[in-house]
Formats: structure tokens, C-alpha cells, sequence
């Protein structure tokens, strides 16, 4: 990894830094794909850098683990001298799959999967074996998509759509729900008898009886309540019964 | 301020970091922030019990695109130190709530830091356009800043919240476990609607139907 390739990795890891309604990703892939665009022709003072920063600091959105793919795919493209309208219909090509894949893969699958192995270990060993089992598990994954998308955006260019047919990530995609669903399945009841292990029976039920009414009314009668809205307003309404009925 | 606390709030605002500015290796998750702000006030168990509960709430978020996201995981810092000491069925539902509370706080601020940056974009679009690197990096650098004083902000708010809540408990005994009962239900109830939310409707219900009765079996035959 020469030192250009590098620093456009670590920027990476800040991408979302200067997040905003207006170019959403555009500055953070412009960061990260200015060590790379300083080798064009003419060197950071040349037309062409300017030019192609500017292009790479326009609207851009994407899953951030997957943004790689198109910093390295942009910045080849760049360098190997496409026209202004490719690079703008590639740009434009790649923020739908992009943020697709990553979500399906990473928000929907690795990640839920791995924090309910996480939870059931903690429940079953120890938190701190828990937290770590899931960091170590989970960071694997992402830091390997992370790399693997800088590099393969860089060697593919504008036939980077053929990185995103890759085995891996079509395999990842086929059992990443399945697996999601299973796990979180385990982990919901194997969590929660942790968490209440030193209530007796009727506090038990309490929290099943909670828990049911919490699914009819997240799914079905506001859920546009969501689950953090409906937990205080769950705590509000015991805070109050507590004092009325203490 | 005690080094305790100088590390508790070095450790929160780094989670709060985490969670969409900074790395994302998510130590912004409830679990890990949690456990560790357990470690770091010596009650590791403590921190990883309010950990789990508020990972529970956390399996709902999908943090697609602009979607408003709640930090847990600065709440779980907060909701461990709220929990720290404190008889497990007792001390358990004030720190959900604690937790709740400094998550939503922090949502509020990733908006507010969303709404800056966008106006500062706004006004440097031309400098943007004309592919000015130092307008890119400064624009870059206030965003991290930026992110960094709300994060710093929550980190003390919460502890703040944290401290208030462990002195002055606003329930009785009964109320306290009632509200234990109340939030992990609530949590689980909300894990269970995020769990079907990522797998989708039908068929693919059945992984996670499939995942529950193994998670009953184990709990049942532990």
C-alpha cells in the first residue's frame, strides 16, 4: 500500500465527517479521494485535479463502509482519462447499488447478526467476553470491506460494476437476512432472561405482557412511533403509575 | 472532576464519534460502550446488563441515508454509570430511562450537526465547484469539530443526568422495579419489531421464528 493509497484509506474512516442535506457524502469521498487525484497530470495545481476534485466533491451517497469502491473506481476513471459525462454517469450509477448492497449486507445482516452473537455470549459467559466477541467479529468483516472496496474500485475503473457481481459479496448477500433473523431470533429471548434473571415470576410476565404490546403497536398501530419514542413514553407512563400507585 | 470521570467522558464522546463521524467500528454500540463505562466506574456487569437492554432498542435502527439515529451508545455510558453499585432489579429500569434519555439527546444534536454543515456547504458551493482542496479539508475539519463538541456535550450532559438520577431517584422501590418490568419489556418489544423489520415479511419470517424457539430452548433447558 504506497503512501497516497493509504491516506485515502484512513480518510475513509472519516467519510460521513461533513455529512449535510446537500451533497450528503460528497465532501467526505472528495477528502478521500484527493491523494489519489494528485497524481493526474499537471499535479494538485493542474486543471485536471481541480476539475475532478470538483466532480468528486459533488452529491454522493453510499453505503460509507462501500464508498471505497467508488473513490478507487472514480479516481481510476479520472486517471485514465474518460470523459467528464462518463465520470458523472458512473458517479450517478453507483450510488443506488452501493447504498443497497451495504445496506442489505452490513446494516441488515453482518452487523444485527453479530451484536445478537455478542448479546447471547455476554448472557452466557460474560458482557465483557460479549462486547468483545462482537468487536473483534464484526470488525473483521467491515475492515475487509473497507480495503477490498478501495482496492477493487482502483483496479476495475469503470468496470467496476463487475466488483459488485463478486462471489463473496453474492454469498454474503444470500445468507446475510437468513442469518440475521436467526440470530437476533436467538439472542431476543436468551438477552432478555439475562437481563431479568433476578426477577421472580410475575415481573416475568410483566415483561412478556410489555413486550407483546410493544409488537401490536410498533407494527401495526403507530409505528411511526419507532422504538425510542415508544420506550420513553413506556417509562413516562410507569414513572407515573409508580408514584400514584407506589 | 475525578480521573474517572475525565475518562468517562473521554470514552462517551469517542462513542459518540463513532457512531457516524469517526471509524464506525462501533464502539458506538450499547454493548460495548456499555460494558466498557461498566469496566471503567468497576461494574462490569452493571454496565453490560443496561448494555444489552439498550442493544435491544438499538436492533430497531437501520441508519440508512438521513434517517434520524438515536446514540445509544452514549446513553449506555451514561446508563452504566446510572446502574454502577446499585441492586441489579433496583437500579436496572432508571438506567434505561437515564440511557433513553441521553440517546434521544444526542439525536437531537446529530440533527443540529447535520443542519450546520449543510449551511456551511451552502456557503462555499462555488469554491466547491471550482475544486478548492483547502475548502474541501476545511469543510471536512469543521464537520469532525463539530461532531466532536456535541458528542463532548451529550458525554457531560449525560453523565450530569447520570449523576441526578443516581442521587435523587424519582421512584420508590416498587416503582423502580416496575420500571425495570416496563423498559426490558419495552426493549424487547422493540428488538422483536427490528428483527422482523430486517428479515421482511412472509417466509422470511420464518429465520427469525426459527431463531426464537432456539433462543426459548436454550433459555428453558440452561
Amino acid at each position: 500500500m504506497n503512501a497516497a493509497v493509504l491516506r485515502s484509506w484512513l480518510r475513509l474512516f472519516t467519510v460521513q465527517a461533513a455529512w449535510n442535506y446537500e451533497r450528503m457524502l460528497g465532501v467526505g469521498a472528495a477528502r478521500a479521494s484527493e491523494p489519489r487525484l494528485r497524481r493526474l497530470p499537471g499535479g494538485p495545481r493542474g486543471e485536471r485535479f481541480r476539475a475532478a476534485l470538483a466532480r468528486a466533491a459533488g452529491y454522493f451517497n453510499a453505503h460509507p463502509y462501500l464508498v471505497g469502491l467508488a473513490v478507487g473506481a472514480l479516481a481510476r476513471a479520472e486517471h485514465d482519462g474518460v470523459t467528464e459525462d462518463q465520470v458523472r454517469r458512473l458517479r450517478g450509477a453507483l450510488i443506488g447499488p452501493l447504498g443497497s448492497l451495504g445496506d442489505r449486507l452490513i446494516w441488515a445482516g453482518a452487523l444485527p447478526a453479530l451484536v445478537a452473537v455478542g448479546l447471547v455470549v455476554a448472557g452466557m459467559a460474560s458482557p465483557v467476553v460479549g462486547a468483545v466477541t462482537f468487536f473483534v467479529a464484526y470488525n473483521l468483516v467491515h475492515l475487509t470491506l473497507r480495503t477490498w472496496g478501495l482496492a477493487a474500485g482502483w483496479r476495475q475503473g469503470t468496470g467496476v460494476a463487475r466488483a459488485l457481481t463478486a462471489a463473496g459479496l453474492r454469498a454474503g448477500l444470500r445468507v446475510a437476512g437468513p442469518v440475521a433473523g436467526i440470530a437476533v431470533g436467538v439472542a431476543l429471548p436468551v438477552a432478555t432472561d439475562w437481563i431479568v434473571a433476578d426477577l421472580g415470576m410475575g415481573p416475568r410476565l410483566g415483561v412478556g405482557v410489555v413486550a407483546a404490546l410493544g409488537i401490536v403497536l410498533l407494527r401495526w398501530v403507530a409505528p411511526i412511533l419507532g422504538g425510542l419514542r415508544f420506550g420513553l413514553a413506556a417509562a413516562f407512563a410507569a414513572l407515573l403509575l409508580g408514584w400514584v400507585w407506589p | 472532576m475525578t480521573l474517572e470521570m475525565v475518562w468517562l467522558v473521554a470514552w462517551s464522546t469517542l462513542v459518540g464519534l463513532d457512531l457516524v463521524s469517526v471509524a464506525q467500528v462501533m464502539i458506538a454500540r450499547p454493548i460495548v460502550a456499555g460494558t466498557v463505562a461498566g469496566l471503567i466506574v468497576g461494574d462490569p456487569l452493571a454496565g453490560g446488563l443496561v448494555g444489552a437492554a439498550l442493544e435491544l432498542f438499538a436492533l430497531e435502527v437501520l441508519p440508512v441515508g438521513g434517517a434520524r439515529i438515536p446514540d445509544y451508545g452514549q446513553g449506555a455510558v451514561a446508563a452504566a454509570v446510572t446502574a454502577a453499585g446499585a441492586p441489579r432489579a433496583l437500579g436496572l429500569g432508571l438506567a434505561i430511562l437515564v440511557g433513553l434519555a441521553v440517546a434521544y439527546l444526542a439525536e437531537v444534536g446529530i440533527q443540529s450537526v447535520r443542519r450546520a454543515n449543510t449551511r456551511d456547504v451552502r456557503r462555499h458551493q462555488d469554491e466547491l465547484d471550482r475544486g478548492d482542496g483547502r475548502t474541501i479539508a476545511a469543510l471536512h475539519c469543521r464537520g469532525l469539530v463539530r461532531d466532536a463538541v456535541r458528542a463532548a456535550v451529550v458525554a457531560v450532559a449525560g453523565l450530569a443526568i447520570a449523576g441526578a438520577a443516581s442521587r435523587w431517584p424519582p421512584v420508590s422501590v416498587g416503582g423502580a422495579v416496575l420500571l425495570t418490568v416496563v423498559l426490558v419489556g419495552a426493549g424487547a418489544g422493540v428488538g422483536a419489531t427490528g428483527a422482523v423489520q430486517l428479515t421482511g415479511r412472509g417466509l422470511k419470517l420464518g429465520w427469525v421464528v426459527l431463531g426464537l424457539v432456539g433462543g426459548v430452548a436454550v433459555v428453558v433447558l440452561r
